[in-house]
């Protein structure tokens, strides 16, 4: 695969969130770092978001999420796998308590970025990681 | 570190008369109690009246959340209380759609039908307290009626009761949304303000400078969008529903944000007064003093609390609580040092009440109206947001108010700037938080303090009680209400819809119902999201 291919990114608020600073913020300095943002923004199901992850054919998805129960984040992971679509990265970012963590993790989910996460540890941790996807693909 | 106010204007070393040059003690302040009430609006302050001591609440299933409405009362809540609804009601969809189901009583209490209010609100005063329930707009009529149809069912005086429950239309620019198109939500709103007040029912509706102020927005920039916002929909109330402006004034009330800011947030609250009784008097020619006193209720701001070292936010919230005590103010609901992790634990909530009492039990701040007038700093940062406010509020009119600078999309880029500025001055340190880009510690020295966590079957459980529950309601009489709302909504957009709605929603309709059918009459879909189909036929 070739590595210098631009790094696509979904963000997406996921279910009725509508707390949507923190992902219009992250859209903007990972397109500032030179990924293509594709940015879905409010009321998106795990269908709707994974339809569009197949359609353009993203990386990572980022999911932008503002106090829930997470129990969708968990559907779009089931979603995912069933699609085979285990290259594509999932990250989490927002008030996402600590306890929910290692769940969103052992669902499949490969980082979590709390409040304040500077977007230089967000940039970083999609490159990197997308890197070496693209080498094991 | 910057050496700025919030709204980017130079802070000098110190300050003296030549700052407030021309300052004239009458006009520009005026006595407490005295036009332009910069002040404020009691002679004695709180010594008068103390402000109402509120912590808000709203989580999983309405039982629940009676439950620690209940437990605030005994922690210290007085003067009122305050529930936020879930992102179903919010919308409203009911809790058994598709997708409320997986959300409902998160961030919120499931407020989809009469029995959820009745439920809410049992055991607890509907009066000797302000009743704020806060909302988006579209579920802002479905609250007004529950609070009628309370009254008028459990006996309650309607006009002894006050608080607030219905909101402004814009609160889709700042990430607070109901998914109603705006044209919907103006109407709701305008209709649900227009019933409390030829009623003479004291129930506010929120025209709130909060959400701008936490999704991003300078604090200028908040007070200005603020005004335009007063200024849109008392004017539409005044001329298009031809109420008078003295009846119109006493329904908008502002939640202002306030933040760590210190001298700035007391400063914003001193000239919003102001603001708002010059555009009383001067525009709308208010005859009545009241009317030139807008009610401003603090919410200490959720968006200061940092996820690093939470015991910090103690700190923060204390200063925000003080600057929103001297800025003066009717309600305070103030923000918890678990906000950035969850919703508040019964520790965190504890905690932010018992700032409040330290405030006003012990530190002798409440006794003295407005301690800081005068002040050379004070006065001249008072005159510097109002001047900058004015600049964003002319601008926004330029555009011909705030309907058309939202639909030309100029309020939802400002925020984006705001937001993004907002990340880069923290990144770069040019704005210092403690914990975050300062002091910072590795996350094993954290002090770990309690976190309230969801869980995705309290949902399901608040979905499956309203499928069950839905099947014993008297379907006859739920359809002819529902078939009536739907005949009204199809009539022009001047024809209010609270009578048809309150039938309804007392024959056990629920949020999901009564919205979907008049979203059906206005031509669009009965589900918003279009995943279920409208159970009624109307032919």
């Amino acid at each position: 695969m070739d590595e210098k291919k631009i790094i696509k990114v979904i963000v997406s608020m996921i279910g009725l969130d509508e707390h949507t600073v923190g992902g219009v913020v992250v859209s903007s300095f990972l397109r500032d770092a030179g990924m293509e943002v594709l940015y879905l923004g409010t009321y998106q199901t795990s269908e709707m978001i994974v339809h569009a992850a197949i359609q353009e054919d993203v990386d990572v998805i980022g999911i932008s999420s503002h106090g829930s129960n997470y129990s969708q984040v968990g559907d779009l992971m089931d979603l995912l796998k069933k699609k085979n679509m285990n290259d594509v990265i999932v990250i989490c970012g927002g008030t996402i308590p600590k306890q929910q963590i290692p769940k969103l993790k052992a669902k499949g989910v490969a980082e979590v970025f709390t409040p304040q996460s500077t977007s230089k540890s967000i940039v970083d941790y999609i490159v990197s990681n997308v890197k070496k996807e693209r080498m094991a693909g | 570190m910057k050496r700025e106010t919030d709204y980017g204007h130079p802070i000098k070393v110190v300050y003296k008369p030549d700052d407030i040059e021309g300052f004239d003690y009458e006009r520009d302040l005026g006595d407490p109690g005295v036009y332009p009430y910069t002040r404020g609006y009691h002679p004695n302050g709180y010594r008068s009246r103390l402000w109402t001591q509120r912590m808000t609440a709203g989580l999983g299933s309405s039982v629940e959340t009676n439950r620690v409405l209940k437990k605030y009362r005994e922690m210290g809540e007085r003067g009122g209380m305050c529930v936020i609804c879930d992102r179903t009601f919010a919308m409203p969809i009911d809790a058994d759609h598709p997708m409320g189901r997986k959300e409902a009583g998160v961030l919120g209490w499931p407020g989809g039908s009469l029995l959820e209010f009745e439920e809410l609100m049992d055991g607890i005063p509907m009066t000797g307290q302000s009743v704020t329930l806060l909302s988006t707009c579209a579920c802002g009529p479905l609250q007004l009626a529950y609070i009628v149809i309370y009254c008028q069912k459990y006996g309650v005086d309607l006009n002894e009761i006050h608080g607030a429950a219905t909101s402004y239309p814009f609160a889709n620019c700042f990430g607070q949304s109901d998914c109603q198109p705006l044209d919907l939500d103006r109407k709701l709103f305008l209709d649900a303000s227009e019933y409390a007040i030829r009623n003479g029912i004291r129930i506010r509706s929120a025209l709130l400078s909060q959400h701008c102020r936490e999704s991003g927005l300078n604090d200028a920039q908040a007070l200005g969008v603020e005004m335009a916002m007063l200024n849109e929909l008392c004017g539409l109330l005044v001329n298009e529903r031809g109420l008078d402006f003295d009846d119109v004034a006493s329904l908008p009330y502002e939640l202002v944000s306030i933040g760590i800011r210190f001298f700035e947030e007391i400063a914003k609250m001193r000239a919003l007064r102001r603001m708002w009784a010059k555009l009383a008097k001067e525009k709308f020619k208010a005859k009545k003093d009241r009317s030139c006193q807008l009610l401003i209720a603090v919410h200490t701001s959720g968006r200061t609390m940092t996820y690093q070292q939470p015991l910090n936010n103690i700190v923060r919230t204390t200063i925000e609580t003080l600057a929103g005590v001297i800025g003066g103010c009717t309600a305070i609901d103030n923000a918890t040092m678990d906000n950035a992790h969850a919703e508040p634990s019964e520790l965190a909530a504890r905690m932010s009440l018992n700032t409040q009492h330290i405030i006003s039990d012990e530190t002798g701040v409440a006794d003295v109206v407005d301690p800081l007038a005068g002040s050379y700093f004070i006065e001249s940062l008072t005159n510097k947001i109002e001047e900058e406010a004015y600049k964003i509020w002319d601008k926004i009119e330029d555009m011909g108010g705030m309907f058309a600078a939202v639909k030309k999309g100029y309020i939802q880029n400002m925020v984006e700037t705001a937001m993004r500025e907002r990340q880069r001055e923290v990144e770069s340190g040019d704005r210092v938080i403690i914990g975050v880009n300062k002091l910072v510690i590795p996350p094993e020295e954290e002090f770990e303090i309690p976190i309230k966590e969801v869980k995705a079957e309290d949902s399901e459980k608040i979905a499956r009680r309203m499928e069950e529950w839905k099947k014993t309601r008297n379907t006859v009489l739920i359809e002819e209400s529902l078939f009536q709302l739907y005949k009204d909504a199809q009539k022009e957009d001047r024809y209010n819809l609270m009578p048809s709605i309150i039938e309804a929603v007392k024959a056990y309709a629920t949020a999901g119902e009564v919205m979907g059918v008049i979203r059906k009459a206005r031509g669009l879909s009965y589900d918003p999201f279009n995943m279920i189909d409208c159970p009624f036929n109307f032919g």
